[in-house]
Parts: structure tokens; C-alpha cells; sequence
């Protein structure tokens, strides 16, 4: 097997010739991020709509629709999940003078699965991508970095850690280069989900899973019929106005999820100035969860048209990510409670698309031939 | 099945893929093992015999010892509260990820361009193709192709998953010596088969091998399971038929048998000897009176001490039985009045008006000692075998009969209604002859012997014990002599019991070829199974009637073979 990362040699070979590069402490190590990332995303994605008091849906008007499971051999409606992972590798920082930035190389992938009629899963189409990340602008060579990276082929791509991009400046504000570049990498991830849920070949009534919440601009989506996200891990800050006598009344999240029946949904809310509609389900009892948020999925709906969403599609749908309750990842990670099966499978063909960190560790050596001083 | 057969004996790229090699940081392949993943619905059970793609063009053969299913589940807790915390009647909308895994023990490397004359014994390597072997992949992974056409025994046929069917062979060279010699057969009783895997081993022996210069010896010890070898047995059905002729054996039963049935209590008057059931048409009756044990001097009998199975710590018993037996067989005055059982029993010179005596240095008391047990044996308990006189018309001296043993005839000596000691007597009698007559011949008189003599033996761990114990007697160094040396003189003990624990370590270690039934997993873990691997083993605790494991020297791994009933009446007359 080839070294995977050979196209990266040209520009780590001119970072190390015009910089002095201190290389990471036993070569590359993952940075990871913390908190759950998928939270932070939410809570940027929903800032705007933190009192949720629209019911965007028709006829319902109850708090709580309580729900059966609709089983695939019933109706088999969730037939695409899609997940993306990305893994950031701190290399070094190279120095200029004065300057300096953190290099990162991250791996950043995307994989939709299909599930068949006998509920067993293939993977419908995966992206994996080679990211080199250093704050382009604190060095005299960002931009011939860049034009080589751009120049190793389609699996190789240049990112600036400084760039903004609407989000990353959110998810890590004020933070320097080198805490930034595992938020950069989930944005590029990001943008590659959305790329590759935008191009999947679906048949009609063939539903679309995003794992996390939907992007901010929707409109590349425009055309894409039947897709929703479900998030797992969402923001705890907005308040919610419920229905009922005396002009309804408004609570919390918690309040909200711990009053939310097993195998239910809550009404749904308009946000977005209703071109998305969110509501969330309870996949799992309260009585075998430590937590009223534990076991409840946040469903974000699509809604271009702006006007209120038949009750009926909405329980249909929330009835068929009832059913995905089994089986479940426990064990394997953390958030089990509240993690589709089949994002998870999608997560896993991602991973399993990466490197080892050994392979990873061992592709990517400084040049040792580089003119450039190469401080051990 | 003979679409299925063909199915599977396509040419390696006609064959579908089953699966793919895998490597693992935790279970990495390797010289001597690999693993696959099977592709879905693919089944494999443990004894099919795969090959993989390897490293030049070659193909690496194994023999699958275990198949396994793992899922991502990382504990049975995370099924548990995937199937909706413990709901049985849950269904998963989406089945948790799995698959089914084999592992693979290396039979052989196999290079079609005879580039690697050594073979490549690197580990398969992750990703190769895997299929089933057809029966030439077969032969070559168990060495058979090896073995010239002449040396080929038919032992029975490999069935696989895939209803692929191969011959197996063993090689006459270890069966018959002088490479190796002996077989024995161990199982539970009823459901290993083994008296009949015998018989069809047998059979084929003399098919293949030439009956003309193969004598065979057997000891029928249940029921009239052997008295009946002669006659074809009806109902063959034709599935039992193509087995036969699949093997390239006649299903026939044998030819030129001989029958010698021990005398009874009752032969004296019935003119019926001590069987069960009624005798064959054709049969002789033999007796042991007290000259018949003890021999003369010119023609030694078996001797008292295959009778006298008590502990003997200081010989003092075969002190004594020596000195009978040379005063008898030598006519010594104060022996020459000793003629028959009782004199020896009642009479001077061991007892006098009832009461023991001493014999030159043995004391009275052990004298004592040696006539009860004696009496027991040849008077109390015994079946009628033992006569006072003999008359020759009426019934012959087993030893003799023994001599007289031809290439192209069957032997049947039935021991089955008789006691332990007498059937040791028996069969002590009978190896002792077979092995005087090869060991001590001349050239010359080898050339007038059958080339080589089987002998058939069941409940062998009677006869050789693996413990010393209180049933010893000089049987044993007869048996071990035979184990020992038998490859070199032609002499071969087919035998079998239901527990090799029992049977002494030097005759299981002599026997090349070994069978194994279906044994319990107590029995397994003696050191006796070694040559079977841990995996295999645990198979062997659910094998089928008529199924049984292989080990033969050439095979470098054991073998689940099936074979065809036999084609006698195994049980009395139809």
C-alpha cells in the first residue's frame, strides 16, 4: 500500500524550507474537541430562535402526540441515513520570524448508507478527503501551500484555520489557530454531508436522514425532496410556548422532554421564520435513562413553502424514527440513547475510510531533506 | 448429488467466492492459521476444506476448525438493550451488523507452476479470495496426491458443506508397515461405528490391497455381530451402493471365513458351541484343557499367566507358574500325574487332602493363593471353554487352528460369551502364535506365511490397559511386542475401544492411523487426544452416527470422514 498521504510531501517540503518547524511531540497527535460538537452547531444554528411559541403544523394542537412504531415491513420510509466524521492531526507549528501558525492535517468524510427491504445495510456512496490546515495569512507561503495542495488531486484540499466561514468564528470564537482546526474540519465536513446528501439518487418516498441539525442556508436544497435532520446532542437554551387554556404556557426544554411520553412527539415549532419546523421524540423510556433529555431526538423538517405542516406526515414520520429505537450502539458510544442505528452504521464506513493514526503518524514525516531548519 | 458433485469439483476459477482472508490486529494470520469472512448465506461448517489465494499464484489450502459470528455488539448487555431492553418479541428495524467468521488451520501449500517446489507458507494475506476446495484441491491438501495409485486404501468419503464429496485414501505403507502400521478406532459405544468401520477398513484392505496375501484374525466380543461375514446383506439400498462404487470398492462380504466357536457347558450334549444365537453353517469349536494352556515343550501353550490376573507385586505367582509349567510340559515325576484342570487344582504335587503345599520355594500359601484364583477362573466362572480332556475330533487346540492361518482367509474367533480372563486367554493366545510364527520364521517358512496378518480386536484397553493395575497380565507385553513390531513383520492390530485413555500409551502411539467416533468431552481432554486440536475437539462430542475422524500420518491435519455400511449381515441370520 501506498503512502496515503503523498500529496501532501510538496507542501510540507516548502513549509519546511520556509519556516522553522517545531514538529508535534511523538509526531501527529488528534486534537479533539469538547463539547459534543453537534450541540454547538445547534445552538449557532438555532441562536435566532430561542422562544420557540409558532405551532407550525395542522391539525394538531395537542402538546403530545403519543405514537405507534411503523416498522419497515409496515412502511419503509427511512431508507438513506448520512453521517460524516473528521479527525484533525496537529503536525507542528511552523515558524517565520516572529509569525507562526499550527499545521493540521485532518481527515474529513462523509458516507450515505442505504437500507434494503430486509433491513441490512450497504453503503450508497462515501467521500473521503486529506485536509491541510495553517493560518495562511501569518506566513509568507500560505498561498504556494495552498496551490500545491490544490495541485496533489481531488482527495487533497487547503483550508485557512483563520477563515471565516459563518460558523467555525462561532463554534470557537476568540480561540487561536491551533484550538480552531477541529471546529474548521466539522464545518468542511459539514459541507461535504451536504454535498453528497444533495447528489444521492433516491428513489419517490425514499426518506433522507441527516444526522445534526440542517444547515443554515437551505437553499442548495431546494430541489432535494424528502430529507430531514435528527440531532442527538441539541441546544438546551430555547423556551417553548405550548398550547392549551389561557393562551397556553411556556417552559424549558427540560420541562418539555420530561413530560414527553415514550414512543411520542412533541407539537411541532416553527423556527427559522418557519422555513425549517422542529419537533423532538422520545425513542426510549425515562425509566431506563438517567436523564429526562436522554433517549429524545431533535427532528428538523424542512419547509421551503413556509406554511404549516400536515400532522399526519409528521407522525408518520415520527412514528418511523420510533421503530429505529432498535438496535442501538450502546457500548459504543456515549450518546447510544439517542443515536439512529443506521447514522451510526453511515459514521462507521466513515471511519472505516481513514487512515490508522500509525499509517497516519508514519505518512507523514517532515521532509528531513528540506533546507529549512528542523527543530527536533 | 451427482450435480451437486460436479458443482463442486469445478476448476478453482469456476468457483464461487465464499469469502474473503482477514487479518486482524488481535487475530492476525498466519503460517499455520487464517481466518475469512463469509460472504452472507454462505455456510461452512468446521472440517470443510477450503483454499485461499496466496502470494504467487499459489493456493493455500486449511481445514476450517471453528466458525464464529461477531457483530459490533461490544457485550451481550448492548443486545439486551437493543432488543428494546430485553423485549423478545422486538423486531430491529435495521439488524445489528455481522458477520460470520471461520478460522482455518493450514493444510498445504499448493503451487500449479512448480515455481515454489517448498510451497509459500506466508500467512494468507487479508482481502484474498476463499472457495471450496473440490476433491483434487482435497487431495492435494492432505498429501493424498502424493501417495502412488498401488498404496491407495479407500477409507472413506469427505462430505463438505457445499455437497462436495472426496475419496480419501490411506497409504498401505502406514496401514500395512512397513512405514507404519495398526489403526484403532475409539468412540462411544453404539454410536462411533466402530466394529463396522473395521469391517469396511478391512474389506477395502483386501479390495485394494490383494486378498491372497492378507490373512485376517477377527475377534468377535459382542452379540453374533462376526458370525455372519459370509453372507451378503439384503436391503443394500442403491445410495449404499453408489457409496460403495464411489469408492471404487465392491460391496461384498467376505470370502473364505472361517468360524471357531469356544465349547460350553451344554456343547458336550447339544453338540452347540457357546454363542449367541444360532452358529454359522460352516464352524469349528475350540477348548482349552490344562495341556492345551500349558504347551509341551516343543509347542508352548499360552500359559497359565494370561489366566491369572491378580497383582503380582513380587512375582511370587510367576515363580510358581513357571515352575508348573516347565514341570508339566517337561514331564517331571512329580508333575507327570497333572493332566487335566482338576489334577492340578485338587492334586499333589500343589495340594494335598485339600490342603496347599509348597512348591520349591514357594510358599504354601501363595500356593493356596494361585489355586483359588486358578479355580475361579478355569472352574467356577467359567463359561465351559475349559475341559478336563479334549478331544480332538471334537474340538481344536486354538493354537493350532492360529497356524494354519492363509493369505485370502478370514479367521473369526468369537470370544463373546466368554469370560474376561478366558477372552484374554484368547487373545493372548492368538498374537502369541501369529507373532511366534513371523518373528521366529525362517526365510524359508516366511515365504509360506500370508505377507501380511490383521488382527481385529474390540475393548482393547482389556488387553492393554493404560494403568497397571489389578486386571494385568502378560497379555500386555504380547500386545505391546505386536504394537512395536508388527510394521515390520506384516502383523497388524486393527483395534478399538471406547475410551483411548484407557489403552497403554505405547499401543496408541504405535497405531498410525487413528479414528475417532463420537467421545464425550471428559474423554477428550485426556493427553491421548493431543493430535487433535482443541477447536476439533468439540465437534467430535456431536459427530453422527457413521462419522468419524481421520488421523492418518500423511494427512497433516485429522479428517471428517463418512463411509457405507457394511455389505454382511452385521446381526445374525436375515
Amino acid at each position: 500500500m501506498g503512502n496515503p498521504f503523498e500529496g501532501l510531501r510538496a507542501a510540507l517540503e516548502v513549509i519546511a524550507q520556509e519556516a522553522k518547524v517545531l514538529p508535534a511531540t511523538g509526531q501527529a497527535v488528534e486534537d479533539l474537541m469538547r463539547p459534543d460538537h453537534e450541540e454547538v452547531i445547534d445552538r449557532l444554528r438555532s441562536v435566532e430562535d430561542k422562544v420557540m411559541d409558532v405551532l407550525l403544523e395542522t391539525p394538531n394542537r395537542r402538546p403530545y402526540v403519543e405514537l405507534r412504531a411503523l416498522h419497515r415491513t409496515e412502511k419503509h420510509l427511512l431508507r438513506f441515513f448520512l453521517d460524516g466524521s473528521a479527525r484533525t492531526f496537529f503536525l507542528g507549528d511552523a515558524v517565520e520570524g516572529h509569525r507562526r501558525t499550527p499545521i493540521h492535517v485532518a481527515q474529513v468524510g462523509a458516507a450515505a448508507v442505504f437500507r434494503k427491504d430486509d433491513g441490512q445495510v450497504k453503503v450508497a456512496k462515501s467521500v473521503h478527503k486529506i485536509v491541510l490546515m495553517l493560518d495562511k495569512k501569518a506566513v509568507s507561503f500560505g498561498d504556494k501551500v495552498e496551490d500545491l495542495v490544490e495541485r496533489a488531486g481531488p482527495t487533497f484540499a487547503f483550508h485557512d484555520t483563520m477563515e471565516e466561514d459563518g460558523e467555525t468564528e462561532k463554534s470557537a470564537p476568540g480561540k487561536e489557530p491551533r484550538s480552531r482546526a477541529a471546529h474548521k474540519a466539522h464545518h468542511i465536513m459539514a459541507g461535504e454531508e451536504e454535498k453528497l446528501g444533495r447528489e444521492l439518487r433516491r428513489d419517490k418516498d425514499h426518506w433522507l436522514v441527516l444526522d445534526g441539525s440542517l444547515g443554515k442556508d437551505l437553499h442548495p436544497w431546494r430541489d432535494v425532496p424528502q430529507f430531514l435532520g435528527i440531532t442527538k446532542s441539541f441546544s438546551r437554551e430555547p423556551t417553548f410556548k405550548l398550547p392549551g387554556p389561557r393562551g397556553g404556557r411556556v417552559i424549558n426544554l427540560y420541562e418539555l422532554l420530561a413530560d414527553l411520553p415514550f414512543s411520542a412527539r412533541t407539537c411541532a415549532f416553527s423556527v427559522r421564520s418557519g422555513k425549517v419546523v422542529v419537533w423532538y421524540v422520545r425513542l426510549r423510556e425515562q425509566r431506563h435513562l438517567d436523564y429526562p433529555l436522554m433517549g429524545v431526538v431533535k427532528v428538523e423538517f424542512p419547509n421551503p413553502t413556509g406554511e404549516a405542516v400536515p400532522s399526519d406526515l409528521i407522525d408518520m414520520l415520527s412514528s418511523a424514527i420510533v421503530a429505529e429505537r432498535q438496535v442501538t450502539p450502546h457500548g459504543k458510544d456515549v450518546r447510544w440513547h439517542a443515536h439512529l442505528y443506521p447514522i451510526y452504521l453511515a459514521e462507521q464506513a466513515v471511519k472505516m475510510g481513514f487512515v490508522s493514526s500509525e499509517v497516519l503518524k508514519a505518512g507523514l514525516k517532515w521532509p528531513t531533506q528540506a533546507t529549512g531548519a528542523v527543530i527536533p | 448429488m451427482a450435480d451437486k458433485q460436479t458443482k463442486g469439483n469445478r476448476k478453482q476459477e469456476d468457483r464461487q467466492i465464499i469469502g474473503k482472508a482477514s487479518a486482524t490486529e488481535r487475530e492476525p494470520n498466519s503460517s499455520e492459521k487464517f481466518s475469512f469472512w463469509l460472504a452472507p448465506d454462505q455456510i461452512v461448517n468446521p472440517f470443510d476444506i477450503v483454499e485461499a489465494e496466496q502470494m504467487g499464484k499459489t493456493r493455500t489450502f486449511g481445514l476450517v476448525t471453528n466458525v464464529k459470528q461477531i457483530t459490533d455488539a461490544p457485550s451481550h448487555l448492548s443486545n439486551y438493550i437493543s432488543s428494546d431492553f430485553g423485549s423478545t418479541e422486538a423486531t430491529p428495524q435495521t439488524p445489528r451488523q455481522g458477520a460470520n467468521v471461520a478460522e482455518v488451520n493450514v493444510l498445504a501449500n499448493y503451487d500449479p507452476s512448480g515455481e515454489y517446489p517448498m510451497g509459500i507458507y506466508m500467512p494468507v494475506q487479508s482481502e484474498a479470495p476463499v472457495r471450496f476446495s473440490n476433491e483434487e484441491g482435497i487431495h492435494v491438501a492432505l498429501g493424498i496426491d502424493k501417495m502412488p495409485e498401488k498404496n491407495r486404501i479407500p477409507a472413506g468419503l469427505i462430505r463438505m458443506s457445499n455437497g462436495t464429496r472426496a475419496r480419501v485414501y490411506l497409504d498401505s505403507r502406514y496401514v500395512l508397515g512397513p512405514e507404519g502400521a495398526h489403526v484403532n478406532i475409539a468412540g462411544i459405544s453404539g454410536l462411533a461405528t466402530k466394529t463396522s468401520y473395521a469391517m469396511f477398513l478391512i474389506q477395502s484392505i483386501l479390495q485394494t490391497v490383494g486378498a491372497n496375501d492378507i490373512a485376517v484374525i477377527l475377534l468377535n466380543v459382542k452379540q453374533n455381530d462376526l458370525l455372519v461375514i459370509d453372507k451378503p446383506r439384503k436391503g443394500m439400498t442403491p445410495v449404499e451402493h453408489d457409496i460403495w462404487d464411489e469408492l471404487g470398492l465392491k460391496p461384498q462380504p467376505f470370502e473364505n471365513v472361517r468360524y471357531l466357536l469356544p465349547w460350553g457347558k451344554d456343547t458336550q450334549t447339544t453338540g452347540l458351541p457357546n454363542c449367541f444365537g444360532e452358529p454359522p453353517d460352516q464352524f469349528q469349536t475350540y477348548a482349552y484343557a490344562l495341556e492345551d494352556v500349558v504347551g509341551t515343550r516343543v509347542a508352548p501353550g499360552p500359559g497359565l499367566g494370561l489366566l491369572i490376573r491378580v497383582p503380582d507385586p513380587w512375582d511370587t505367582l510367576g515363580a510358581l507358574i513357571g515352575e508348573i509349567q516347565h514341570g508339566i510340559s517337561n514331564q517331571e515325576p512329580k508333575w507327570k500325574n497333572v493332566t487335566t484342570w482338576d489334577n492340578l487344582l485338587n492334586g499333589p504335587p500343589l495340594m494335598d487332602k485339600g490342603i496347599p503345599q509348597a512348591v520349591g520355594e514357594v510358599r504354601a500359601s501363595s500356593v493356596g493363593r494361585f489355586v483359588r484364583v486358578l479355580r475361579r477362573v478355569v472352574r467356577n466362572r467359567q463359561s465351559g471353554v475349559f475341559v478336563q480332556q479334549r478331544a480332538a475330533r471334537r474340538a481344536v487346540n486354538l493354537g493350532e487352528e492360529i497356524r494354519k492361518i492363509q493369505g485370502g482367509q478370514t479367521t473369526v474367533v468369537d470370544i463373546a460369551k466368554l469370560t474376561d480372563e478366558e477372552r484374554a486367554l484368547v487373545f493372548g493366545h492368538i498374537i502369541q502364535e501369529v507373532y511366534g510364527m513371523y518373528a521366529e520364521a525362517t526365510i524359508d517358512e516366511r515365504a509360506d506365511l500370508p505377507k501380511k496378518v490383521i488382527i481385529f480386536v474390540d475393548e482393547l484397553n482389556k488387553y492393554a490397559p493404560s494403568k497397571r493395575g489389578e486386571s494385568e497380565s502378560s497379555i500386555l507385553e504380547y500386545v505391546l511386542d505386536i504394537a512395536a513390531r508388527g510394521r515390520s513383520l506384516g502383523v497388524v492390530l486393527v483395534s478399538a475401544e471406547q475410551f483411548m485413555s484407557e489403552v497403554h500409551g505405547q499401543v496408541v502411539g504405535n497405531c498410525a492411523t487413528k479414528v475417532i467416533g463420537r467421545s464425550d468431552s471428559s474423554e477428550l481432554a485426556d493427553a491421548a487426544y493431543r493430535f487433535i486440536s482443541q477447536d476439533l475437539k468439540a465437534h467430535l462430542t456431536r459427530l453422527d452416527k457413521g462419522e468419524l475422524l481421520l488421523s492418518h500420518p500423511i494427512y497433516r491435519q485429522p479428517v471428517k470422514i463418512e463411509f457405507p455400511r457394511p455389505a454382511y449381515q452385521s446381526i445374525g441370520h436375515e
